[in-house]
């Protein structure tokens, strides 16, 4: 008796939407990536300063009268590891086809999102920074900006991936994991401005 | 009559679209051909734009003394000139030859992400636009009108996001609709294509954070980075070797796909030629570093090795992928029964512009060679630049039936073959020797124009000239063909032999 051979399975088509993301967030790693190694540059060249007390030469970089907020800044790390959370929760609700649960974790996700916009604008009214003085304003201010751009552009694919799980798209999980996705590399793009612009100074 | 017919009559007749409705269908155009085309036609005016301003600036640089054009306005012109190589010609280029054939040769139905690559056009053209309008208004590089300057910087940062939003959808395209080919089973072109776009995405968002750096201090502060006098040392590494080699990968993937056309048989080391292409990926560290990394004789063995590797990482490794190219187009050429493949010239003749522009490059590091600063940079880069058009022009004319449905005839395809090398070589050679005799770069004033050098510039702008030339025949060819030509969709050089 012979015995007929297992026929393959079908092939999986790699998502657009997924892949697509992934370049996307490649691309906004690069952009990050490159604005912080020009900020390293310019901090290691920048002039040397007797320190407050006089008692040795220090970097002239950070202003001594300017006092960056290491709780809004550690606050928002903490809640990118939330929003990453969240966005995940998002991917396994699909899985299961409960919408309900999805369109939760979708609308907290945008909502922590905004919570992060809300954080970066209350970071930069606390510090006072203003933007005309010398090359460290300019590079914090572009850096978090660029950043903040990025978190809006988070918070729009969250509300795109909500709107589209609410109008009955559930079998999109392609969409939910390529969003998520995008999370987690923005969570590490502020990993890294978080130690570089707000820890190390 | 029947009741349906009289309903019909008494229905008012639908119109032609309006002029709005058609121009707001190509605002809106989401047919990856079109797209194509449409990427093709605004860089070839961005070709010609940079061709007359070639002519112009050799032409300028004949006479240190005179002044065809206003002395205050040459850092803004070469500036102009830098853009309109690079950005308006060199990186759109194939991306327009890329969305007009890489679905076919993947047996896709279009590209992923179609609006997304429309979306990336408009705005690479609307960031060309604003460039243009800035350098008019006194804006660009060492411009005097502080709006315009911001004018310019905008449209800079509008155009890299534009490349990189049809390089994002050209690199899914490749990767997820392949219909079950593997990578290294697709067209050669394909694969270069997939490495010229994947670096774009990773190189173009360092250059738009140095444009965002930049805005943001010439906006306020001024204090970092110099104003506008240093604003174009910053991007110095985008508008050079070896970034410029990411954009003309697919070049290469050109002459690897054409050369086993030409020699009728399967390439024999195929993998060798995707070795080749996957070496134009070298040039994404030129975005790392953002800096020149010339060759020093030091005083010790030690110090001599440490310039010695980051010269050799930088312009001697992506030296090896044109050469590997080439050399393979020629084993295969030996190794099958060659013909005459009129497509193949040009791509040969390019990807051989490519390498002498290249080759170029690696001389001028040489630090003993006292070229840095000099005109010799420039014509490296028109090397690349008009080297990457002729092999654009190869894969227009090879792949015209799949684009057009009609067949660009041998002859006047090989005439404006020979007559763009030409202009490449005048346009280009002449500089190389003025590089030697310390002509400086980035100006048309203050050197000296006697004998030799005047004679060199003028044959340079003559080169240009002939580009001109060269790309309104191409025009007359591709027009001549699609009006006189018959229709076919079969490839007249695709043979059975040949799998690519």
């Amino acid at each position: 008796m012979t015995v007929p051979a297992l026929t393959a399975g079908p092939v999986r088509r790699r998502s657009s939407v997924f892949v697509a993301t992934a370049f996307a967030a490649a691309g906004a790693t690069a952009l990050i990536g490159s604005m912080l190694a020009m900020w390293l540059d310019f901090r290691a060249k920048a002039p040397l300063r007797a320190s407050s007390d006089g008692a040795k030469m220090i970097k002239d970089w950070l202003k001594a009268d300017v006092a960056v907020p290491e709780v809004a800044s550690n606050t928002m790390m903490i809640t990118f590891v939330a929003v990453c959370i969240m966005a995940q929760w998002a991917v396994y609700s699909a899985r299961r086809a409960d919408r309900s649960h999805t369109i939760l974790a979708l609308s907290i996700t945008a909502a922590i999102g905004l919570a992060l916009v809300n954080a970066q604008i209350a970071l930069y009214l606390q510090m006072g920074l203003e933007l005309r003085n010398d090359a460290y304003e300019t590079l914090f201010y572009a850096v978090t900006g660029t950043m903040l751009a990025l978190i809006v552009s988070g918070v729009v694919y969250s509300l795109v991936a909500l709107f589209r799980v609410w109008a009955g798209r559930m079998g999109d999980h392609d969409v939910l994991a390529a969003h998520a996705l995008y999370w987690y590399a923005l969570g590490g793009m502020f990993l890294a401005v978080w130690f570089v612009v707000y820890v190390q100074k | 009559m029947s009741v349906a017919d009289a309903s019909s009559l008494s229905r008012p007749v639908a119109d032609e679209p309006s002029a709005v409705t058609r121009l707001a269908a190509w605002f809106t155009v989401a047919d990856h051909a079109r797209l194509g085309r449409l990427y093709l036609g605004f860089t070839g005016v961005w070709l010609l734009l940079a061709a007359v301003l070639g002519a112009l600036l050799g032409a300028e640089r004949m006479d240190a003394g005179a002044a065809l054009v206003d002395t205050g306005a040459h850092v803004q012109l070469f500036g102009l000139y830098h853009y309109a190589l690079v950005l308006g010609v060199l990186a759109p280029l194939f991306l327009g030859v890329a969305l007009l054939v890489v679905p076919s040769l993947l047996k896709a139905a279009t590209v992923s992400f179609v609006r997304l690559a429309s979306f990336g056009f408009w705005m690479w053209a609307a960031g060309g636009a604003l460039v243009v309008a800035s350098i008019i208004a006194n804006g660009g590089p060492g411009g005097g009108t502080a709006d315009a300057v911001e004018l310019y910087l905008l449209g800079l940062g509008i155009a890299i996001v534009g490349i990189l939003c049809t390089a994002v959808s050209l690199a899914a395209t490749v990767m997820t609709r392949r219909n079950g080919a593997t990578l290294d089973s697709v067209s050669v072109f394909v694969f270069a294509v997939l490495v010229s776009t994947v670096g774009l995405v990773l190189t173009m968002p360092v250059a738009l954070g140095t444009v965002i750096y930049l805005w943001v201090d010439f906006a306020n502060a001024r204090v970092a980075f110099g104003g506008t006098g240093l604003m174009a040392s910053w991007l110095a590494w985008l508008f050079d070797q070896p970034q410029s080699l990411l954009f003309a990968a697919p070049a290469l993937g050109v002459l690897g796909h054409l050369g086993a056309v030409a020699a009728r048989t399967r390439q024999p080391l195929r993998g060798g030629v995707l070795v080749g292409i996957g070496l134009c990926a070298v040039a994404v560290v030129a975005s790392v570093t953002q800096r020149s990394h010339p060759f020093t004789v030091g005083d010790t063995p030690g110090e001599t090795l440490g310039s010695f590797v980051p010269f050799a990482l930088f312009h001697l490794l992506p030296l090896l992928a044109p050469l590997i190219v080439i050399a393979l187009a020629l084993l295969a050429l030996k190794a099958g029964s060659p013909r005459l493949v009129a497509p193949f010239v040009p791509a040969f003749l390019g990807v051989g512009m490519i390498l002498t522009g290249l080759v170029g490059t690696a001389v001028q590091m040489i630090d003993t060679t006292d070229l840095q600063g000099t005109v010799f940079t420039e014509a490296a880069l028109v090397y690349v630049v008009y080297g990457s058009v002729l092999g654009a022009f190869g894969a227009v004319a090879y792949w015209s039936t799949a684009i057009w449905r009609r067949v660009l005839p041998t002859g006047a395809v090989l005439g404006v073959s020979l007559l763009g090398f030409v202009a490449v070589v005048l346009a280009a050679l002449p500089h190389y020797v003025a590089g030697f005799l310390n002509q400086p770069a980035a100006t048309a004033t203050g050197h000296d124009d006697a004998g030799l050098r005047g004679i060199l510039n003028g044959v340079s702008a003559l080169g240009h000239l002939a580009m001109v030339l060269a790309v309104l025949g191409a025009v007359a060819v591709i027009v001549g063909a699609r009006s006189r030509g018959t229709e076919t969709t079969t490839n007249p050089y695709d043979t059975a032999e040949v799998a690519q």
